[in-house]
């Protein structure tokens, strides 16, 4: 598509038009085997511990996190212990408050309206995959990801649900490796150049030491602050990047880690 | 263990604990975008910011691959070497996933 020369507004893109909820649905589709296998895997896991499935249903659409989910149904009981999933369910979902600011340049300039609309379907996948996309900044394309993992996620709950076993186990065909995978090749797409460096080896160095020494997830948010810390401190006066991707993004036109020429990754295509 | 699923039923205590498990999801997710708007758009902040998505992606994938083992920190390094040169998602994810799957069934995990 060629890109006509005037900025287009973020009024005239439109908020989440259904071609680019389309695209962003595509995008997500390597991500379909793994997310129904896991979906039914927590269905099972729910018909085993109580829930009915309009529970479990009605959980995978308003909470919408896989490994907070799991924990929450594998935590539940005839007496909900209420209080400890809920800390629970925050204490995984911390990383939201990151991946949430992240999301910033998707959402520039836009209304409220837009925000509290788009924030909600915002899972791990869909948001790496919009943010390595050229034309990131719509929350068309997060929303069409968020809503066709929805799909997907609901319809595995209900297949594990009624089967109530006889899953293949998904470590078999390494599908438990699929969102491993998708994270770690998405990451070649956000990089941005060399004052990505230290940043992603102190995030890296802190994860695998929060990997070893804390329990849980806890280990993302050691990588994510080790991350944010090294930026603070590498950062400097003639760092601002004022090459034109730069403005593109701040205008909300272009993406991170796709400067022009460079080629993208053949999602959404 | 059940005669038959229970589809339907809604127990006040579970409504209740899924509305308070949405509750702070949903508050984390727009809270950090409401965040994120205040700071400013150029700067320490701003250029911290651009490192964020990076940073966030990495220490996810990292200790999951470690969980995996040797064959997962193979398979995460084939995955992103794949990528750095093909750039293309399906191939990168798929030279990973069989490069586990593989070392999986001839070595064990």
């Amino acid at each position: 598509m060629l890109r006509p020369t005037p900025a287009p507004s973020p009024t005239t893109m439109g908020h989440f038009a259904p071609e680019t909820i389309r695209r962003g649905a595509i995008a997500c589709l390597p991500l379909l085997p793994s997310t129904i296998i896991f979906g039914a895997v927590l269905g099972v896991l729910a018909s085993q511990r109580g829930l009915s499935l309009g529970e479990l249903l009605f959980m995978s659409l308003t909470v919408f996190a896989g490994s907070a989910q799991f924990v929450s149904v594998d935590l539940w009981r005839e007496t909900v212990p209420a209080a400890t999933i809920i800390i629970a369910t925050a204490v995984i979902n911390m990383r939201y408050i990151l991946i949430g600011a992240s999301l910033r340049p998707v959402f520039r300039g836009r209304p409220l309206w837009v925000k509290v609309c788009g924030m909600h379907m915002v899972a791990d996948e869909n948001w790496a995959v919009t943010m390595t996309q050229e034309n990131l900044a719509n929350p068309g394309f997060l929303l069409g990801g968020g809503i066709f993992l929805g799909v997907v996620w609901a319809t595995g709950n209900s297949v594990g649900y009624l089967l109530g076993g006889g899953i293949p186990d998904p470590e078999v065909y390494a599908l438990d490796f699929a969102f491993t995978a998708v994270f770690a090749a998405l990451t070649i797409g956000m990089w941005k150049g060399k004052v990505d460096l230290l940043p992603w080896v102190a995030a890296a160095i802190g994860s695998i030491i929060g990997h070893y020494t804390l329990p849980g997830t806890w280990s993302i948010l050691a990588g994510a602050g080790a991350g944010v810390v090294t930026a603070a401190l590498t950062w400097r006066d003639d760092m601002d990047d004022t090459s034109p991707e730069a403005e593109y993004a701040v205008d909300g036109r272009q993406a991170y880690g796709a400067p022009e020429g460079t080629p993208t990754p053949e999602v959404g295509k | 263990m059940n005669s038959f699923p229970d589809l339907t039923s809604f127990s006040l205590e579970a409504v209740l604990t899924i509305l308070g498990m949405a509750a702070v999801t949903y508050g984390m997710r727009l809270g950090g975008l409401m965040m994120a708007d205040r700071l400013p758009q150029h700067g320490r902040w701003a250029h911290v910011l651009e490192r964020l998505p990076g940073a966030v992606l990495i220490s996810v994938w990292v200790p999951s691959a470690l969980s995996a083992g040797a064959i997962g920190i193979a398979g995460a390094a084939a995955t992103v070497i794949t990528m750095a040169l093909a750039r293309n998602l399906f191939a990168a994810m798929a030279v990973g996933m069989v490069l586990v799957g593989v070392g999986r069934y001839f070595i064990g995990s």
